[in-house]
């Protein structure tokens, strides 16, 4: 390694950022030499899903200027579309089994969840913000703020009427042996759903990176009557943030279904982590959302082990409120300042 | 500014001016009054259902007061009416002082901690500050569960009632009181000079701290006396109900009031009133006469927040304000147009 | 394109205002502040719907039609505020400002022509948009508002905050794009220059086409001289 990238990544170790991260990672090992591996594992199943569903409020804070507290509502029609596929089949399984079925289950739910997530984004921006924005652009922010509240309340109380205030779950995804790391005994569902956070993540960076609809989103997040100048058509790139996003939150919900089971509320708590998320890393920052997604999981993994159950909002959230005194706009902050910000 | 008068500033209506009333605001509160005397309104569970929309439409009011004049809408609002309620009910529990003046000792905390969090969230903006008082809300909300030596966390926490007797005429009356309290006091404050800097600062802080307006100290005593009246209102609440629960300080509770804020209209304060009413009174007929489906008037609720929000985002207040101003509209609207379009250039 | 009547009742700010540009022209729209133009030029790309009236493109009304269609329809808008993507390099711009061009060809064609109308964007190919200076920024938008190959240009106040020599520099490239066949209407409000680089103009005032002309006609008309040329 040469002098100059030593001393940005020394730079980079000074900063707010890189001090919040080593110290993560730090109390990630010592807690786990403490309280054994497990603590770690959950971290990284949760902290991957958590990060998804930052990146699909952040996307639609960027673009769109939505914030997006209904967005654990999405994690619910996840969670409950792969229910609904995942419980008929294992039920058929039991009287017929199959290998083949039996494996392509979960997936077939997870991908369901995903793409149910997706079109009810779709409807959602086609339905209501397509209308506001057609009529009112006047404080845009604080409409759609109390409008996403408002599918938040839909959502749950349709949730609790048509489908019951019952816990909706599966045990397990798929009935194969745990998977060996050195001792520690792994999951199967475990593993794959950490590798499905990490492929989504991989593929939303390539996809705003490197394709054209990426770089329409990206126009259109960064000035929206240019893109309209230059022959983009943003309600249709509208649509398909809201699709992603919704998308996003779906497939987390569908593949965490069996740590979450599915009930009219299962949202709220994803709901806060994305938020705290955001607000930890700052705002439209998508790459910082992967790490703040581990650190948000860890805080409340520890709080968890050490405290007890129910203390896990409490102890993040004053973590949180003290890095917000220092670091006014994230830890990861740069210096862009948006809308949301004024 | 829309304050319930018009700019008439002459004879009696001039003088209820001066204290933020109108005529037609006086009779709406005369309705208020004379409402639980009248049958159907006189039976226990109206008169309840009445309570219930005095007491969202006061901390509508003290909610707005801080959203809809600073824009910073505090996302933990329902916390904060949880920590007077519980302070005002521990106090009288535990030292056994009447709940008169235990809930002033509420508001006072709440105002303390409305005091630290307005220092506190001074340099966030925007969403930043609304997520800050909101992870307030939260951790206060899981202080609350926890912390049941004090609370006893969701078993629930009894106090006592402000009178003997079990009718509800008299919690009534003393919630309005408090309503039209809260409402003089901060709508005043309003039309103080103060209103003038909330506004400021609330429409572009920078502007307003080169034109000589202290952010600090401003949005501190906008923060505080919001959450003062929230700490009221709490108290009243608790000694209302008689058991507090945490989930008073849920986040749900704080969407309550914000929405029914909205519907009023923001920066109106009284639009908060006039919602809430007719709103919480339709909300709790639905859930009584729906009560097969559960959840089905909150469908309702959300529907209606929705189109309210996305046709018209004004709100109640807003409908008023071009009630009145129809007649001056047919001369001022070619002006009102050329403005709106000039905007958009 | 044959006409392009742009006749609003548009209240207060534009008065049922009424342009014509043939094809080829070179067109400009001069006036005092507040007078109209970038209302104007905004009813015509549309960005803002018109209150009541009839803007014809290429004898098609395209009153209500949302500004991306009409930048398919080959007309391009280059706004006073530039709209540029300041979060991308200047190359990523101009690639956005091609991405309705199926042909990577043209594209390329396309890139060439507005480097050697701007050399200096060829140099700040790999900047980005918002670390430009004012000057670049404006011959980027420009030059973005020109990869998409469109028949008519509408440019609104390209002096605005230049230095002279580089407002020199940008007329030029309108000039010499004009003479390639592009139909500009140029809004502007450095009238004795304006004057001198169009064909014909017209002269707005409070909403209203006040006079309108052949440039080297309108610039010995008394009113003119008065109001702006102030001699």
């Amino acid at each position: 390694m040469n002098d100059s990238s030593s001393a940005k990544v020394i730079e980079w170790l000074k900063s707010a950022g890189g001090i919040t991260v080593t110290c993560t990672i730090l109390v990630a090992i010592a807690v786990s030499f403490h309280k054994g591996p497990y603590v770690l594992v959950n971290t990284l199943v949760t902290g991957g899903m958590w990060a998804l569903m930052a990146i699909g409020v952040s996307l639609l804070f960027g673009v769109m200027n939505i914030s997006n507290f209904a967005h654990g509502e999405y994690f619910m029609i996840g969670s409950l579309t792969a229910y609904y596929i995942m419980n008929p089949l294992k039920q058929y399984l039991l009287e017929t089994p199959n290998d083949f079925l039996s494996f392509i289950t979960p997936i077939l739910g997870i991908a369901g969840a995903a793409i149910v997530g997706a079109i009810a984004g779709i409807v959602t921006d086609k339905t209501i913000f397509a209308q506001l924005r057609k009529r009112n652009r006047e404080g845009w922010l604080l409409n759609c703020f109390l409008i996403t509240i408002g599918i938040q309340i839909i959502l749950i109380n349709v949730h609790m009427l048509v489908f019951g205030n019952t816990f909706k779950g599966v045990v397990n995804y798929w009935d194969v042996p745990s998977v060996a790391f050195g001792d520690v005994y792994v999951s199967v569902d475990r593993v794959v759903v950490f590798g499905i956070a990490m492929a989504a993540i991989v593929l939303f960076w390539y996809l705003m990176m490197y394709t054209s609809l990426g770089k329409k989103i990206r126009a259109v997040a960064q000035d929206e009557n240019g893109a309209r100048m230059v022959g983009i058509q943003v309600n249709g790139v509208y649509s398909t943030t809201f699709a992603l996003a919704c998308g996003f939150a779906a497939l987390a919900g569908g593949s965490l279904l069996f740590m979450f089971p599915s009930y009219p509320t299962v949202g709220v708590a994803p709901l806060y982590n994305s938020w705290f998320i955001i607000i930890l890393v700052g705002f439209g920052n998508v790459a910082g959302a992967v790490p703040g997604g581990f650190m948000i999981a860890l805080f409340q993994v520890v709080t968890r082990t050490y405290m007890g159950e129910g203390w896990e909002n409490v102890i993040p959230m004053f973590l949180i409120a003290m890095i917000l005194i220092f670091k006014p706009y994230g830890i990861f902050a740069t210096k862009v300042r948006s809308v949301w910000e004024q | 500014m829309t304050q319930l008068t018009q700019d008439n500033s002459t004879g009696f209506s001039g003088i209820l001016g001066k204290i933020c009333l109108s005529p037609m605001g006086l009779a709406g509160l005369a309705i208020l009054f004379l409402l639980p005397l009248v049958p159907p309104f006189n039976q226990d569970y109206m008169i309840r259902w009445l309570i219930s929309g005095a007491i969202v439409a006061a901390a509508a009011v003290a909610f707005d007061f801080s959203a809809g004049y600073l824009g910073i809408v505090n996302f933990g609002y329902a916390a904060f009416i949880g920590l007077g309620a519980y302070t005002s009910a521990i106090i009288s529990n535990k030292i056994g002082i009447s709940p008169f003046i235990t809930i002033f000792a509420g508001a006072l905390v709440s105002a303390g901690l409305g005091v630290l969090t307005g220092i506190v969230s001074l340099r966030l903006r925007g969403m930043f500050a609304i997520c800050f008082t909101w992870f307030i809300g939260i951790a206060l909300m899981g202080l609350c569960l926890k912390l049941d030596w004090l609370t006893r966390g969701p078993l629930g926490l009894q106090c006592d009632g402000f009178f003997e007797g079990n009718s509800s005429l008299p919690y009534y009356y003393l919630i309005l009181a408090i309503m039209i309290f809260t409402y003089l006091v901060l709508g005043l404050m309003i039309r103080s000079d103060y209103g003038l800097a909330f506004r400021a600062i609330g429409q572009n802080m920078e502007a307003a701290m080169t034109s000589g307006v202290h952010p600090t100290k401003y949005r501190v005593i906008n923060f505080t006396m919001s959450c003062f009246f929230a700490g009221l209102i709490g108290g009243f609440y608790g000694h209302y109900y008689g058991i507090l629960t945490p989930e008073l300080l849920h986040t749900q509770k704080t969407v309550e009031v914000l929405v029914i804020a909205y519907i009023g209209g923001r920066s109106s304060l009284w639009g908060g009133i006039v919602a809430a009413f007719p709103f919480i009174f339709a909300m709790e007929l639905l859930r009584s006469s729906l009560s097969d489906l559960p959840g089905i008037n909150l469908i309702i609720y959300g529907v209606f927040l929705i189109a309210i929000m996305v046709y018209y985002p004004g709100g109640v207040a807003q409908f008023f304000k071009n009630l009145t101003a129809r007649k001056q509209r047919s001369t001022s609207s070619t002006a009102q147009k050329a403005k709106t379009a000039e905007a958009g250039v | 394109m044959k006409n392009l009547n742009a006749g609003y009742g548009f209240l207060k700010v534009l008065w049922d205002v009424s342009i014509q540009i043939d094809r080829g022209e070179f067109v400009a729209l001069v006036g005092p502040n507040g007078a109209g133009k970038s209302t104007t030029l905004k009813t015509i790309s549309g960005l803002l719907p018109p209150q009541s009236g009839k803007i014809t493109f290429d004898g098609q009304v395209i009153n209500n039609q949302d500004c991306a269609l009409n930048c398919r329809n080959g007309l391009s808008y280059i706004s006073e505020e530039l709209n540029l993507f300041t979060g991308m390099t200047v190359l990523e711009n101009l690639e956005m400002g091609a991405q309705l061009l199926d042909d990577k060809n043209k594209m390329e064609e396309n890139l060439q022509f507005v480097f050697e109308l701007f050399p200096r964007l060829e140099e700040r190919v790999g900047q980005y948009a918002g670390t430009l200076s004012g000057g670049e920024r404006k011959m980027l938008a420009i030059a973005r508002g020109l990869m998409s190959n469109p028949i008519l240009v509408l440019v609104d106040e390209p002096s605005l905050g230049l230095a002279p020599q580089v407002t020199e520099e940008v007329f030029n490239a309108l000039k010499v794009l004009n003479k390639k066949g592009v139909t500009i209407l140029l809004v502007e409000q450095n009238v004795t220059k304006t004057l001198k680089f169009s064909s014909r103009a017209y002269i707005l005032e409070k909403g209203e086409v006040v006079l309108e002309g052949p440039s080297s006609e309108l610039i010995t008309n008394d009113h003119v001289k008065q109001i702006y040329l102030g001699t």
